[in-house]
């Protein structure tokens, strides 16, 4: 508590805002009201208070009042308390003697309308501000040393890149990967709009890359089961699934010296059991030992042991000398340590089946950009023939439904965002037919060409000058001859103002895309938050888009919200610079929000301990007497053992029940006694 | 409000006349009345053209569902009311289904309706259904043909609505004269025959 000996002097600073406040509120009256309030001093104002000159205004004061508390009113603290806390620390006193009152974003921007009212609401917030910095104490953040590793979620172009940057910045990295092999979705496109190099090829050096490079610790097949701890210090437990197959280094390991698995297939060869293979969305076989495609990284079979009947037949054709399979496997856990996390985890299409109205799943022709991409690529599983999957024959009419489930606001699957880059896709996929298919055209059905990038309008432009037909409006639905199976695509051309019913000899959907299935579990685990629209939060939309608001999380790529390669890419760049500061500074400071307890009143009863989400809290004996005590590394300040406990022997710094009564008191007592 | 030019001569003033929207054609509280009788948010068409697609009218006439939301959005109040159009809408709800801003065109089809009824824009044919149903129960009452088809069918020859409860239709009519339906019907056909 504040030393009550201890005289309040204090400054009250008002920002205009430019207009942003300054329009919708006096600040006059503020200021005038301000230098009334018990303890204030000085009450000045200034047209942006963040500047140079306004936080001048407040160091001078400090030292020509001799001020022991200072309140900023203007914006949120989430965009400025750094800077004025700074100011604070430069005028000469502790950076915790400061208080902000939000008089732009919770008063000026909502009361836009009612200059007295926002005037009214203003002097309150001051005033609460005012009473809280009255009993403000010196607090001194902590300092934690930072593990010199990082952890890479996910391994698709966001995550190998980040990985790829943090390895070269000399920080060890450990890249996780959940399927059998890196490279993600990327590795299943043909060609990358606009410039439409072959996605493969410049791909494949960057999955070499991570296989070989010194700092990166690369861990395919393999999830995440548990995370500890917080920045600089987290503990995480990997689960390695049961792979039934040795790498050479393993193999060693076992004896087998100059064993483990080549990649020669001979297994796949002889193995009995027949699956889709998920890479070539369903449309090509795999055997129950499998690899995705020829480029996987690490080339290394797998066994789907959900499907392998054990017969052993792969045993006996890898032979002696390999010996690399070993049918009883079982996943096995390894704890690693990191200073901080990359979530990179990309994401999936939904389930476009479910708007019937456009037949996917119903109707033989109706495909999804996903399974173009791979019919028109030349590993794909017709070498890349586009080919109708009802009768193999050569589609010359192909219709694309843009925005399929994007942008609808009707609940279900569909989502009421932009997925940015089926547009552009679109307009790739158009141009490949047209490149490989003499005489066919596309028909773009759309509501806006999103063409927003660096070269995006002049491939538009392209596109177009190549023959493909644009049809200004959103599909209503489609049928299905059933004796052709074509297919008729039923909207209205908004510009002609005519309903169109065009028979088109297959039709693509540029389905919406969403969350992976299990971001959910992983956000938990990480600490993470989501936005509305399911992706992971980021720790600002504007000023920190890579962070998250838990310290030393980051993101990366399609996770924290749709985007194509290139913005994954500088996105994974800037969270591996943000992940590695943490890292090459040695130590964080850990803002000094801790749960306190009171020895003397603290019962011992442990009750708290379950309460704490982060399990920050523990027993210990201390003097012959059980009490409660806090890893401080661990609070997060949230609060909630402190209104819990029973006794009243948890004081949250910074926010303590003295401080908050008196803001509340302030308030409703409007500095009356109390 | 359009240019005006005088040419002094009608039909070379009606090729010549200036079809350009100005905001002063609009008039707000259409938008607003529109929304609060069809109780759906009319002002958030983007225009994608699904409802048109959807429509099963819209291939047979000149009716473009999407164009009636324009016109709402735009508060287009004369063109939307005077367009005979606004009554070839089926009231199938297709476009309802799928519209993907999750708005209900049909109802504000319905609106419209309601708004130019007040304003005495109705088509004689849905007149002489407010007549009919006024006497019978019914907007397409049964005949002699429907009747022996029923029949040939093995049903009764009359439905088991008003036609085969008569006494229910005296309800009918309280509802209809509370909104002044039937005395309006009338006044509007026997002015137009005079
Ligand atoms: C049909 C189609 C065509 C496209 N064409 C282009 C184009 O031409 N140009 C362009 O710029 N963009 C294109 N894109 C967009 C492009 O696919 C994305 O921008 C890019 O793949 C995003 O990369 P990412 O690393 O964020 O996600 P992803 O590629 O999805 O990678 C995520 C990785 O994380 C792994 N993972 C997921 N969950 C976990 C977990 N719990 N634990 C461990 N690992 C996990 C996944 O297995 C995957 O390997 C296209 C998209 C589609 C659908
Ligand atoms: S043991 Fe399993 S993986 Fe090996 S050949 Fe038999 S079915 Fe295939
Ligand atoms: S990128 Fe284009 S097709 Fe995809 S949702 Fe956005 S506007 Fe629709
Ligand atoms: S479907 Fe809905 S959003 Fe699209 S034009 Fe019709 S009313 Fe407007
Ligand atoms: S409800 Fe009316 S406007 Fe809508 S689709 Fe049916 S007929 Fe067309």
């Amino acid at each position: 508590m504040a030393d009550t000996k201890e005289e309040s002097r204090i400054g009250v600073f008002i920002c205009h805002c430019g207009t942003n406040i300054a329009g919708s509120l006096s600040i006059e009256d503020v200021k005038k009201y301000a230098e009334t309030l018990d303890g204030v001093v000085v009450a000045d104002d200034y047209q942006y208070m963040c500047s140079t000159p306004g936080q001048s205004k407040i160091i001078d004061a400090i030292k020509e009042h001799n001020l022991n508390g200072v309140v900023v009113a203007a914006c949120s603290p989430r965009l400025h308390e750094p800077t004025f806390r700074t100011a604070t620390e430069e005028g000469g006193l502790n950076k915790f003697r400061f208080e902000m009152a939000n008089i732009r974003d919770q008063n000026s921007w909502v009361h836009m309308h009612d200059w007295e009212g926002a005037t009214e609401k203003a002097k309150d917030q001051v005033l609460i501000a005012v009473a809280k910095c009255r009993m403000l104490e010196d607090l001194q953040p902590k300092s934690v040393p930072v593990e010199h590793a990082a952890l890479v979620l996910g391994a698709g172009i966001g995550g190998m890149q980040a990985a790829l940057d943090l390895a070269s910045a000399g920080i060890k990295t450990y890249l996780v990967e959940k399927l059998p092999t890196v490279g993600g979705r990327m590795s299943q496109l043909d060609k990358t709009f606009p410039t439409l190099d072959c996605s493969q090829c410049i791909l494949t050096p960057k999955m070499v890359d991570v296989g070989r490079h010194p700092n990166i610790e690369l861990r395919t097949y393999t999830e995440v089961e548990k995370v500890e701890g917080y920045i600089g210090n987290f503990t995480i437990t990997l689960r390695k699934k049961a792979r039934g197959v040795l790498d050479p280094t393993e193999a060693e390991a076992r004896g087998y010296v100059g064993g483990g698995c080549n990649g020669c297939g001979d297994c796949a060869e002889v193995c009995p059991v027949i699956k889709p293979n998920p890479f070539e969305m369903g449309m090509a076989p795999r055997k129950a030992i499998y690899i995705y495609h020829a480029q996987v990284m690490p080339l290394l079979y797998t066994i789907d042991f959900d499907s392998c009947v054990k017969c052993g037949l792969c045993v006996d054709a890898c032979g002696p000398e390999k010996r690399a399979i070993d049918l009883e496997s079982v996943d096995t856990f390894e704890e690693i340590k990191v200073g901080t996390c990359i979530l990179a985890i990309g994401y999936d299409y939904i389930p476009i089946e479910e708007k019937r109205e456009w037949g996917y799943k119903q109707f033989d022709n109706v495909i999804t950009g996903l399974e173009f991409e791979r019919l028109i690529c030349a590993s794909g599983p017709t070498t890349g023939h586009l080919i109708r999957p009802s009768d193999g024959q050569t589609p010359m009419k192909v219709g694309f439904v843009l925005c399929a489930g994007s942008r609808d606001n009707t609940g279900g699957v569909a989502k009421p965002y932009c997925s940015r880059f089926c547009c552009m896709y679109c307009l790739k996929h158009a141009h490949q037919i047209m490149e490989k298919i003499p005489g066919a055209v596309p028909y773009l059905f759309y509501m806006d060409i999103r063409a927003f990038g660096k070269m995006y309008e002049e491939f538009y432009y392209r596109v177009q000058s190549e023959g493909a037909k644009f049809i200004r409006g959103r599909v209503a639905n489609i049928l299905e001859d059933p004796t052709t199976k074509n297919l008729t695509v039923y909207t209205e051309d908004t510009l002609l103002g005519r309903p169109v019913a065009m028979e088109m000899d297959m039709v693509v959907l540029a389905a919406a895309v969403q969350p992976k299935a299990d971001a959910e579990k992983i956000r938990q685990m990480f600490g993470v938050s989501k936005s509305q629209d399911g992706w992971l939060l980021e720790a600002h939309p504007k000023l920190n888009p890579c962070g998250t608001t838990t310290a030393g999380i980051y993101l990366a790529g399609v996770c924290q919200g749709p985007k194509d390669i290139p913005d994954t890419v500088a996105q994974a760049e800037g969270a591996a610079s943000a992940a590695s500061i943490p890292i090459h500074t040695g130590e964080v400071q850990l803002e000094p929000y801790f749960a306190q307890c009171n020895e003397e009143i603290c019962a011992g009863c442990g009750m708290c301990l379950n309460q704490c989400p982060y399990g920050a809290l523990a027993l210990v004996e201390k003097n012959g007497r059980t009490v409660m005590e806090v890893t401080e590394a661990k609070c997060k300040g949230c609060g909630t053992c402190g209104g819990f406990c029973p006794g009243g022997a948890i004081k949250m710094q910074h926010f303590t029940s003295p401080q908050i009564c008196a803001q509340i008191d302030a308030f409703l007592l409007k500095g009356e006694d109390y | 409000m359009a240019n005006v030019k005088d040419y002094g001569n009608a039909e070379l003033e009606e090729k010549l006349s200036d079809t350009s929207y100005y905001t002063t054609d609009s008039n707000p509280q259409f938008l607003e009345d529109v929304k609060k009788i069809s109780r759906t948010a009319a002002n958030m068409c983007f225009q994608c053209g699904t409802c048109t697609g959807s429509c099963p009218s819209a291939p047979r006439s000149s009716y473009r569902i999407r164009l009636f939301m324009r016109r709402g959005v735009l508060g287009l109040e004369k063109e939307a009311l005077n367009d005979p159009d606004l009554w070839l809408c089926t009231t199938c709800y297709s476009c309802t289904d799928r519209c993907p801003r999750g708005l209900a065109p049909t109802d504000v089809i319905m609106a419209m309706r309601n708004l130019a009824f007040k304003v005495d824009i109705v088509p004689r044919n849905f007149l002489k259904t407010v007549q009919l149903i006024y006497k019978t129960g019914h907007g397409v009452p049964n005949n002699d043909v429907n009747r022996a088809a029923r029949v040939k069918l093995g049903l009764p020859a009359d439905p088991p609505t008003t036609h085969s409860y008569p006494e229910f239709i005296p309800g009918i009519q309280k509802i209809m004269d509370f909104y002044g339906m039937k005395d309006k019907a009338d006044r509007i056909l026997a002015e137009e025959s005079k």
